[in-house]
């Protein structure tokens, strides 16, 4: 159950321009918490500016009690935010639902059935799509995975505008993971889209997508898993209020199974939605 | 110490409530907030038929406050009636259901349906929504049409029914005096205050409905004064709202002229705003002297 609590801040780093990771001694968060879940943090101590931000958690260490959380610089919020070196922060989370992986997977609504992991019924590839920022939240799903009998099906595939946007590379591959990278200017990996790895991996037998990154990434991402009729999950982002399904701002148009469209909430409903059910 | 009030023929143990639209339907926050400690809970405006609502963005954050045009979404008044109330009803504290509609017949249509219902305490008519095309702030800028309105809310059902009203009008206490003829129980105000934002970097208008409903600490003046204005104009009590973050906030209200308060906004900044008003107003009652929060209604016109 989420929580609302003061949690010590134990570390501030700038992995990339703009980019920040705030590290978080948090142990009841860490033990609770699920990868694609956020956290809802007050970063004002006023009134001015008002509302939370939602941050994905990027990392949980649930031997130390630490928390990571990633974000870039986008505005006053996040920019205040940016300054804190110490001290405690004001946190309601883990909020939303998260990737399912595991066990879990059978859970979620998907009309493409979805093997379970370590199940001989499609032993296929398991990929990860991050774009930018987008990379954060996909690498506490590496750290749960790199624990699974899946792990050595796992592909990670990041992009970024340049290099120097690149996020978490070195970690991904320091968890044993394979990565390749994609970038819009060519200065490292792939010059060209994430997207386009995805489409060349797509081409060998896949199990299930999992992506995160700007909204023009993800629906690339779905028409390429709708053409490839291979199931996944995208993490949607929209302005978000209150974080616990009450205020209605979040909302993002889903496709029941029957076919019916709906309003679901980005912050109790998702953020993280089945690729088929998400309506572009 | 006796926090007790009676808004209108609800009887609230203690003076804070939720504001429509801003609590869900209570669970939501039930992880932060002992709902059954509230004085009562204020649900989302409810309509005869499920509604989708706009668009997105439906939100902006501004200086001290932020605008939504979230367009009544909700699952309509059977959903709430059969299978919200039930459960709602089992927490013992009394339910405000806001209503809204297209047309005098769809609040009356409304107001039937929650006649009777367990749980429910009282309507509060939305005759002030900025975000939606039809029905809402066309009723709230007209005296007559709230009268009618009102009218057949009262004729509908055998409920206690607040009247909810626009501050985006040029005499807000006409509109309180048109309600309180046509039989209104009580008045909540403010409703949120037309406003909008241009995102300069699309050039366009950031929300997708254009415009959207203003509301947080940036409106407190505001709602005060027009809390103070109406309690000299009628004599029926008042449900004041409007950028409340904490007990000296709330007191505001209550000092200008309001039976109970509601808290909005400030519910998506700390989710245990409620308690801890509930618990400053009463460290304020016993700090300076008072035994019944009555005793502080108005008392700034004295």
């Amino acid at each position: 159950m989420s929580q609302l609590v003061q949690v010590e801040i134990a570390g501030n780093s700038s992995p990339a321009p703009n980019i920040y990771v705030l590290e978080l001694f948090a142990p009841t968060l860490a033990e609770i918490a699920q990868p694609g879940q956020f956290l809802h943090i007050r970063c004002a101590q006023g009134i001015d500016p008002l509302l939370r931000r939602p941050i994905s958690i990027h990392a949980v260490n649930r031997e130390t009690g630490l928390v990571r959380i990633m974000f870039q610089v986008v505005g006053r919020g996040t920019e205040m935010l940016a300054r804190r070196q110490d001290g405690l922060l004001d946190v309601l989370g883990p909020l939303g639902r998260g990737f399912t992986w595991g066990q879990d997977r059978q859970s979620r609504t998907n009309p493409i059935p979805a093997p379970v992991d370590g199940s001989t019924t499609n032993q296929g590839n398991i990929i990860l799509v991050g774009g930018g920022i987008g990379a954060a939240p996909l690498f506490f799903l590496l750290q749960e995975l790199a624990a699974t009998q899946a792990a050595p099906r796992v592909k990670v595939l990041l992009g970024a505008r340049s290099a120097d946007q690149l996020l978490t590379v070195e970690l991904a591959a320091a968890l044993g993971f394979k990565v390749q990278i994609a970038t819009d200017d060519g200065s490292a990996g792939f010059h060209g889209l994430v997207t386009d790895l995805l489409a060349e991996e797509l081409r060998q037998k896949t199990e299930y997508v999992y992506a995160c990154g700007p909204t023009p990434m993800l629906k690339a991402v779905c028409t390429l898993l709708s053409q490839a009729k291979v199931p996944g999950e995208v993490s949607l982002e929209e302005r978000m209020a209150c974080g616990v399904g009450a205020c209605l701002s979040c909302v993002c148009r889903v496709r029941e199974p029957g076919g019916e469209e709906n309003h679901q909430r980005a912050c109790v409903d998702g953020p993280v939605f089945s690729a088929a059910e998400v309506v572009w | 110490m006796n926090t007790t009030v009676n808004l209108g023929g609800i009887i609230m143990k203690n003076p804070v409530t939720t504001a429509s639209g801003t609590f869900g339907f209570g669970f939501e926050y039930q992880p932060y907030v002992n709902l059954q400690r509230l004085g009562a809970i204020t649900v989302k405006g409810t309509t005869p038929a499920p509604r989708a609502g706009n668009s997105t963005p439906r939100i902006a954050e501004t200086p001290a406050g932020m605008l939504n045009a979230i367009g009544l979404q909700n699952p309509g008044v059977d959903r709430v009636a059969q299978e919200i109330m039930p459960r709602l009803a089992e927490l013992g504290v009394p339910v405000i259901v806001n209503i809204a509609g297209d047309t005098v017949e769809d609040y009356a249509l409304v107001a039937r349906k929650l006649d009777g219902v367990v749980g429910v305490a009282g309507l509060e008519i939305n005759i002030s929504c900025p975000n939606v095309k039809k029905g809402g702030i066309q009723f709230g800028s007209d005296p007559r049409s709230a009268a009618e309105v009102t009218r057949a809310v009262k004729a509908a059902a055998g409920l206690p029914v607040i009247v909810k009203l626009s501050p985006n009008v040029a005499d807000m206490a006409a509109m309180a005096e048109a309600v309180a003829e046509a039989g209104a129980d009580a008045l909540s105000m403010i409703n949120t205050l037309v406003g909008m934002v241009i995102d300069v970097d699309r050039r366009k208008p950031l929300l997708a409905n254009l415009t959207g409903g203003l509301s947080g600490p940036a409106i407190r003046p505001v709602a005060v004064r027009a809390v103070w204005q109406v309690y000299k104009a009628v004599k029926l009590p008042i449900l004041g709202m409007g950028g409340i973050m904490n007990a000296r906030d709330a007191l505001e209200f209550i000092l200008a002229g309001a039976t109970a308060v509601a808290v909005g906004t400030a519910n998506f900044v700390n989710p245990r705003t409620t308690i801890e008003i509930i618990e400053g107003i009463e460290n304020y009652m016993r700090q300076n002297g008072f035994d019944n929060i009555n005793q502080l209604v108005g008392l700034a016109h004295k």
